[in-house]
């Protein structure tokens, strides 16, 4: 069954000084089975982040259709927690208090959301970090709460747009292998924004490439590795460079 | 990964750098300024450079300031100043702040009210006196109005500031985990607030303190202010220093009784504000 069922996506915006009218998705469609994982990537300004944001509900689509379950897409929901470049936690609540966040919006009791804090924290590695503030943890760890704050709730996708891009290089490659790791025990669907080729091949069973804007599905690949991997494993793999090279070149990046 | 976690909190905490604790603790921090003023304060009225009638001596100034306690002078008028200000900024932080926030949540609440904001917050708080005082009379009222309106707008201002500086995804994530309008603006829109709320409030008690003084001035029957200007009418150069130093002692209280530990409590505590002047 197809969680996500995007149609003929088309999004254009008026420029506020010039009033011209710009053309950023072109013609997108594409659909996600349940609990597929799938990287969105492209060059930067083809508007990956648009569809995503759409999909989340944040931006209403020019055009186009986006089903998730089947019903169209009115606003944002508890059915598609969003993890953000920018952590966007909430900086007055503690790690528990954030994670929690979706629950009590529920009307979850008390009891249950201590329980699912504490599930929740030892799942992303965080045990005994859970009365910090957010300002209190690093990179990686701000960003393993925002990962634990969707999941928390169960949601059917997660939404993930560029969610490594402000981790430094070093945690990043572990911080991805912890986040599949994650992902493996809910199995959520995800659509994952990138514009790292590495990162978009390692994270997902596959990778929609769009098109510079007005952006369209330039391909869409299989990725063809078993999970669960590690950076040591897919690196040593053949297949992962000739992918690798394949979608560099289709980016348009060829230093190889 | 456990080790990775240890990595990463080791880095996360800041390592106390010896000058800073001595700095701390010492009370040299809060009493050292002082004392330089107060020594530069002596040694220019031993040098006799002004007459000693245009410039009192610290020790004068101490004499004074006790006798006027003994007398029951200056707990009076600091009490009354005190309930002025009290009276005044307690109505001026309710309707500044519940004006700030319907400016700053609703387009249209903004649109209506922006220009009578600007065009309001011109004409300076004690250029309000003249017809306060044909209307209400040299009255609580009428001081009350003043501190009201210098309290509110920068209040407002930095309410409407801080709504407009909230990030755009905090309130996305808020509503993709399920958080309705209402919730989105009581746990999200008000705590994000407060940095700018709690600076609001500084400066707009700061300013409201000032109009109080201006308006005892004018209004004047008791108060720091009219104490200062009374003993000014009268040539007690002393006792205008008293006054002066009142007015510092007090505002300097206030922060250090009331602001500084509600910021330390909140918003430094969160990590949204670096500590004003600490």
């Amino acid at each position: 069954m197809n969680v996500l069922e995007i149609e003929h996506l088309t999004q254009s915006y008026v420029d506020a000084y010039t009033g011209d009218r710009t053309l950023a998705i072109g013609d997108v469609s594409f659909t996600v089975p349940q609990g597929q994982f799938v990287s969105l990537l492209g060059p930067s300004g083809c508007g990956k982040t648009t569809v995503l944001n759409i999909v989340a509900g944040f931006v209403e689509s020019t055009g186009g259709r986006v089903l998730v379950e089947g019903a169209p897409v009115a606003g944002p929901g508890p059915d598609r927690g969003v993890v953000f470049q920018d952590f966007a936690l909430f900086p007055w609540l503690t790690v528990r208090q954030n994670i929690v966040f979706g629950l009590r919006m529920q009307g979850a009791g008390k009891e249950e959301r201590e329980r699912r804090a504490e599930e929740m924290l030892a799942l992303v590695g965080l045990d005994g970090f859970g009365s910090k503030y957010p300002h209190e943890l690093s990179g990686g760890m701000r960003q393993r709460t925002g990962v634990a704050r969707v999941l928390a709730t169960n949601p059917t996708m997660m939404l993930m747009d560029e969610p490594f891009a402000s981790i430094d290089a070093q945690t990043r490659r572990v911080l991805q292998q912890e986040v599949l790791q994650i992902w493996d025990s809910q199995r959520p669907t995800v659509l994952f924004v990138t514009h790292d080729v590495d990162e978009a091949i390692f994270m997902a069973d596959r990778v929609i490439v769009l098109s510079a804007r007005p952006s369209t599905v330039q391909a869409d690949i299989a990725v063809p590795f078993e999970r669960p991997r590690t950076w040591r494993e897919i690196q040593a793999d053949p297949r992962f460079a000739e992918l690798r090279t394949e979608l560099m070149t289709m980016l348009g990046v060829e230093d190889l | 990964m456990s080790a990775v976690a240890q990595l990463e909190e080791r880095a996360s905490v800041r390592p106390v750098r010896p000058r800073d604790a001595i700095v701390r603790y010492s009370g040299i921090r809060t009493w050292g300024p002082f004392l330089v003023v107060l020594v530069l304060w002596a040694l220019i009225s031993a040098a006799g450079i002004f007459p000693s009638a245009f410039f009192s001596s610290p020790a004068e100034v101490w004499e004074r300031a006790l006798s006027l306690v003994e007398r029951g002078i200056l707990p009076a008028y600091v009490g009354d100043s005190l309930i002025r200000l009290a009276v005044g900024a307690a109505w001026g932080l309710v309707i500044g702040i519940l004006l700030g926030f319907v400016i700053g949540l609703s387009a249209r609440a903004r649109k209506f009210c922006w220009p009578a904001l600007l065009f309001f917050q011109a004409i300076g708080d004690i250029a309000w006196l003249p017809i306060l005082i044909v209307w209400f009379g040299f009255s609580l009222t009428s001081v009350t109005i003043v501190i009201v309106y210098t309290v509110c707008f920068p209040l407002i201002i930095s309410i409407v500031a801080a709504i407009d500086a909230i990030p755009a995804n905090m309130l996305r994530a808020a509503g993709s985990l399920g958080a309705s309008r209402l919730q989105r603006i009581v746990l999200v829109v008000v705590p994000a607030a407060l940095p700018g709320l709690s600076s609001g409030i500084r400066t707009g008690l700061g300013y409201g303190w000032r109009a109080l003084i201006a308006a005892e001035i004018i209004i004047g029957t008791s108060g720091v202010g009219f104490m200062m200007f009374d003993a000014r009418r009268q040539g007690d150069v002393t006792q205008v220093f008293v006054g002066m130093i009142v007015l510092g002692a007090l505002w300097y209280a206030t922060d250090a009784l009331l602001l500084a530990p509600f910021e330390k409590a909140t918003v430094e505590r969160w990590g949204m504000v670096e500590g004003i002047g600490r």
